[in-house]
């Protein structure tokens, strides 16, 4: 049955040694398998026949013996059908045909038929004999004392295994065991050496990626040189840690994209079974999928990965410090955990940059946006400006709308709705509209919740439906999850809530927006609350003005006599138009009355007519009390001011007395009648006007011209439409109704009842003369109330004509020549400055020679005293 | 059936490796010289596909305090995960009889935390708590000697000869999970210092034994019946007479 190597020898012991240094000197040289194999197929098969040969190893762990080296083209067993078992099958070492071969001295070769169906023998030697292998040498390698594996040597021919065959194999094993250790040796440093640079560039790449996509490029890049069979998943775990979303995946068997839409937008709970345990174990995990989902695990994607052909799966937590960041799941079934863990720990650092990076990016938009709102909220004056940035604040951060916006009404109970998006409840109109007007209390359980909180409560809807609240019906209708009641603040005062809808709000936006919200709402309460007081103000003002009116309109103006009818056919011809307007009349006939009645029958009646008394104002200072000055004008006008000119713009002016009126103002005036325009006094700039112009004066003003203190050019500019009102003297009808008129007033002034007027009264009024006129018979009708005891007028305390007026009257009458000449002399000289001759003198105006003048002053007794005013 | 030894290359690793093989199964050697690590999970995967059954009796590295704890922990961790993957159907591990009453010593907590991760862990398993191996005497002494001297306690002390808790361990493993622990202990009992002694005549040793009085196992202290079965115990076959004869005497 055994042959042992005592046939003759071919060849000399001389060839032998010198076969046996060259091939030494190959063996030597071997570095990897290829070597070898090249030196049993061209230098030994040179010299000796066999087949073909192979190598195998010794694994001690499990006592077998497997395939290393394999003569691939030379093995005649190739396409044996059982030939890939042979090449990944591991041979029990307890079994006779190789425990002979492990206590053999040297080489030692059987027949295959002899062995190769004894109970245990390995079933590679009927696989050779089958392919018609007949003898087969086995020869152990040894390594520090031990068998290491063997080198099989096979043959179909009988006898090929000749003495020195076997003496040379012998004599080579040594250093064939030293050469299969270097090949083992070489191809472990070979795999460190390129895990090694794998992990180098890998990690290079990592290092330039920024973003998720380019995470996906590299990490598809690399994971495909480790040869996955259907491909990688990388998932996440999500915000709410408590669910896995896939990141980034490669699939080889392209799946339905309907299904891997689905699958993508799912997350799986973490604590499903598979995923916690891949989390928790801190070593890579190899699963099976059929094992998990014969164990129960029902999570989808198990069934998913089972119809796209994963069977072994390794599971890898991707963690960043302490921080789990997901699980990297890997079709192989070779674990190389240093090189896993290498992959893992920079797809973590590229995972934990990303998102970090993203949470920036998502903070600065976030922020970004509340910025914008914020200056979106604090430009809205009204509720439709606040409303536009509310629902888009909500739409773009937090991707929810408006439920409702309550504010707390003035009596602090109520709180009415303010804003909210119906479009949120299209589903149960009827019923949120129902809701929406219902009463609201800051005691409502919901709202004193949210009120009480400081950063507002979250409201499970499915929760809330189990207490029956109509409320939670309402907001289950919109299918989402929970509500969010948050109260809106300004300092510590409550004013409102705000009611939003979502399945998830970030609570840190949420308190921004809440805040802006709030302060908007108040400041636009105020500007409401403004605009009402403001507009209360002008009908108050509007009422005011109205009152003004009935005092002075021409229904004020009492009478009805002949020459007032005049008046006022004149006044109504003249009240439309803008021309300027002279009220002439004694004292006292009311030109004031009739300004006024004229402006508030003008177009111009809904603004106040400005007066100015002409007369009241020192004469340094109405130029400026009519004109206005700027700042630093002169001594003491430390600030601007605006004129009476300035301020009737758009409107009138009445400037009453304009006799009065110093003769430098009076040129300013003419400028600003004929100009139309003025200058503020130190001014620069042209104030352009509209200002109707209404003078009175109860001087003559021709006279006044003629005078020369009045000047005659603003005399023209005024006297464009006079309107002389009569005196009361004139108006003897008037006096009656006059005097009913004032009866009634003071009457009711001074609280007694003055029940008539007798006739007599009344005769001894019209035959009065007057010479204060309206106002006289006022102050007279007046005091005589304030004196009447019984309650009927009989009498008035008309003053007597006194004296001194007779007396005036007699000097008047009974003078000499002389005197008349001298008055008339010193009047003249007086109106002439003092001038007695030359151009615009005395003697100019009295037509007589400076000399006449002279002689004739001296001869009256005319001293300078007497005219120099 | 394919069986996973873990700690296959140890003292009582190659005894149950030999004793499976012999009954025909498939059984895998583990240890990190074959390429298995438990620590670090290196080649534990794999070695693991199909497993049937697998046998812990890996012991730490290290005997300090945190090293034992973290290595028991940590392999125990990523074995039972490995073995969940792979459908383990029995979990073997070996304790030591005492381990819950003698927690003041580092080495007891980290047994103890073991066998806690064994019970949590969902895999059926069975914790054999065996007593010390007579193999342990020479250490024992050593341990204990100063000068010519050894100092050892009188607690109670029934070793049991490696080869006995081979053959449980073996038993065990291939019976039903007990899903429980089971104790077991030599047939005879001793105090401490009196076997050390006799270990010491058979080998000629010329150290002197002197009883110290202490109640203690290695320097930690302990109750005087904490190294022995409080119930009941399998009991080995083997009794100090008859394990030291089959000894491989030392050539005199």
């Amino acid at each position: 049955m055994k042959k042992t190597s005592d046939d003759k020898s071919n060849l000399s012991l001389q060839q032998q040694g010198e076969m046996l240094l060259a091939l030494s000197d190959d063996i030597t040289r071997i570095r990897d398998k290829n070597d070898l194999i090249t030196l049993f197929k061209k230098r030994i098969k040179g010299i000796f026949y066999f087949t073909h040969t192979i190598v195998t190893l010794i694994d001690y762990k499990d006592e077998t013996y497997t395939p290393f080296l394999l003569d691939n083209d030379g093995s005649p067993i190739r396409n044996h059908t059982r030939y890939k078992e042979m090449v990944h099958a591991h041979f029990s070492l307890n079994e006779p045909f190789i425990q002979a071969v492990l206590k053999s001295e040297g080489p030692i070769s059987f027949f295959l038929a002899d062995i190769m169906d004894q109970p245990l023998s390995p079933p590679f030697l009927r696989v050779n004999y089958e392919k018609g292998v007949r003898e087969i040498l086995m020869t152990c390698l040894m390594k520090e004392g031990r068998p290491m594996g063997f080198v099989h040597i096979y043959t179909d021919k009988p006898d090929s295994f000749t003495p020195a065959f076997r003496s040379m194999i012998k004599a080579m094993a040594p250093q064939l065991s030293s050469a299969v250790s270097n090949i083992i040796k070489n191809e472990e440093l070979q795999n460190k050496e390129g895990e090694k640079s794998f992990l180098l560039e890998f990690s290079n790449n990592i290092a330039a990626v920024r973003t998720k996509e380019d995470l996906a490029l590299t990490v598809r890049a690399a994971l495909g040189k480790l040869r996955p069979r259907n491909g990688f998943v990388i998932r996440r775990i999500n915000e709410d840690n408590a669910t896995m979303s896939p990141y980034v995946y490669e699939l080889t068997n392209k799946p339905d994209p309907k299904i891997l839409r689905a699958l993508e937008n799912s997350a799986y709970p973490i604590s499903d079974g598979l995923q916690d345990r891949v989390l928790n174990s801190n070593i890579p995990m190899l699963f099976n999928v059929d094992r998990e989902i014969s164990r129960g695990i029902r999570s989808a994607y198990l069934q998913y990965w089972k119809t796209l052909g994963f069977t072994d799966i390794v599971g890898i937590r991707l963690r960043n410090g302490e921080t789990n960041l997901g699980i990297l799941f890997l079709d192989i079934d070779e674990i190389n955990i240093p090189l896993l863990q290498g992959v893992c720990s920079q797809i973590s650092i590229a995972m934990a940059n990303i998102m970090a990076n993203d949470m920036v990016t998502r903070k600065q938009d976030e922020q970004a946006f509340l910025l914008d709102f914020s200056s979106d909220i604090t430009q809205a004056r009204t509720r439709q400006d606040l409303q536009d940035a509310i629902f888009k604040v909500l739409d773009r951060t937090i991707h929810t709308k408006l439920a409702m916006l309550r504010v707390i009404d003035d009596d602090g109970i109520h709180l009415s709705p303010y804003m909210y998006d119906s479009s949120l409840f299209a589903n149960t109109p009827e019923h949120f509209e129902k809701m929406v007007h219902g009463e609201v209390t800051v005691h409502q359980p919901h709202t004193a919740q949210v009120l009480a909180s400081s950063d507002g409560v979250m409201f499970n809807i499915e929760e809330e439906l189990k207490s029956g609240s109509d409320y939670a019906k309402l907001w289950s209708s919109t299918g989402l999850k929970n509500v969010y009641g948050l109260p809106l603040r300004v300092g510590d005062k409550n004013i409102g809530t705000i009611w939003l809808l979502a399945n998830r709000l970030s609570q840190l936006i949420l308190k921004g927006i809440c805040a802006q919200i709030a302060v908007a709402i108040s400041n636009i309460q105020a500007n409401e609350k403004l605009l009402a007081y403001k507009k209360q103000l002008e009908v108050e003002n509007d009422y005011l003005k109205e009152q003004i009116k009935t005092i002075y309109n021409f229904s004020e103006i009492i009478g009805n006599g002949e020459e007032m009818q005049k008046v006022y056919r004149l006044m109504s011809l003249v009240a439309d138009s803008t021309s300027t307007v002279l009220v002439l009349g004694e004292t006292g006939t009311g030109k004031e009355l009739i300004a006024r009645a004229i402006h508030n029958a003008s177009p111009r009646k809904d603004k106040l007519m400005v007066k100015v008394n002409c007369a009241a104002m020192p004469a340094n200072l109405i130029e400026s009390e009519l004109f206005g000055h700027e700042r630093g004008a002169f001594t003491g006008a430390i600030e601007r001011r605006i004129g009476k000119f300035e301020l009737a713009n758009n409107s009138s002016i009445f400037l009453d007395e304009i006799g009065e009126l110093p003769l430098e103002a009076q040129a300013k005036l003419l400028r600003v009648i004929q100009e139309r325009e003025l200058e503020r006094l130190g001014g620069k700039q042209l104030i352009k006007l509209n200002v109707r112009l209404i003078a009175a004066t109860n001087r003559n003003l021709e006279e006044e011209v003629r005078a020369g203190r009045f000047r005659a050019d603003l005399y023209f500019r005024l006297n464009v439409f006079p309107i002389l009102l009569p005196p009361l003297r004139d108006r003897a009808a008037d006096i009656e109704p006059l005097t009913q008129f004032f009866v009634q007033k003071y009457s009711r002034n001074a609280g007694r009842k003055i029940k008539k007027v007798t006739p007599r009264l009344l005769q001894q009024l019209r035959s009065y003369t007057w010479p204060g006129n309206v106002r006289e018979l006022e102050h007279l009708v007046e005091r005589s109330i304030l004196l009447a005891t019984d309650g009927i007028l009989d009498e008035v305390y008309i003053p007597p004509s006194t004296d001194a007026s007779r007396q005036n009257a007699a000097i008047l009458l009974n003078r000499s020549l002389d005197e008349v000449e001298r008055d008339y002399i010193i009047e003249t000289l007086k109106r002439c400055a003092g001038k007695i001759s030359g151009t615009g003198s005395a003697a100019e105006v009295l037509k007589v020679p400076g000399n006449t003048l002279h002689s004739k002053m001296k001869k009256l007794g005319i001293e300078k005293r007497d005219y120099v005013v | 059936m394919k069986i996973v030894v873990i700690g296959g290359s140890g003292l009582i690793g190659t005894k149950v490796v030999a004793r499976l093989r012999q009954e025909g199964h498939q059984v895998i050697a583990a240890s990190p010289a074959t390429g298995i690590n438990t620590l670090t999970g290196e080649g534990l995967a794999e070695a693991l596909q199909n497993t049937d059954i697998v046998i812990d009796l890996a012991n730490s590295p290290s005997f300090e305090d945190k090293a034992v704890m973290e290595f028991f922990q940590t392999s125990g961790r990523n074995l039972l995960a490995a073995e969940i993957n792979a459908g383990v159907k029995h979990h073997l591990a070996l304790s030591i009889v005492g381990v819950d009453i003698m927690q003041n010593l580092g080495y007891m907590r980290a047994k103890k935390a073991q066998e806690d991760l064994i019970v949590q862990s969902g895999v059926p398993y069975t914790i054999i708590r065996s007593t010390q191996f007579f193999e342990f005497l020479a250490g024992i002494a050593n341990q204990a000697t100063e000068g010519n001297t050894v100092h050892l306690s009188d607690v109670s002390f029934q070793p049991i000869a490696a080869e006995d808790v081979a053959a449980f361990v073996t038993g065990f493993a291939l019976g039903t999970p007990l899903n429980g622990r089971v104790e077991i202990a030599g047939p005879e009992r001793f105090e401490l210092f009196d076997v050390v002694a006799r270990y010491l005549r058979h080998t000629n040793d010329p150290r002197k034994v002197e009883p110290n009085g202490k109640p203690e196992y290695f320097g930690g202290g302990i109750s005087h019946t904490s190294l022995v079965p409080a119930g009941e115990a399998s009991l080995g076959a083997l009794n100090f007479e008859s394990w030291w004869s089959r000894q491989a005497q030392p050539v005199a």
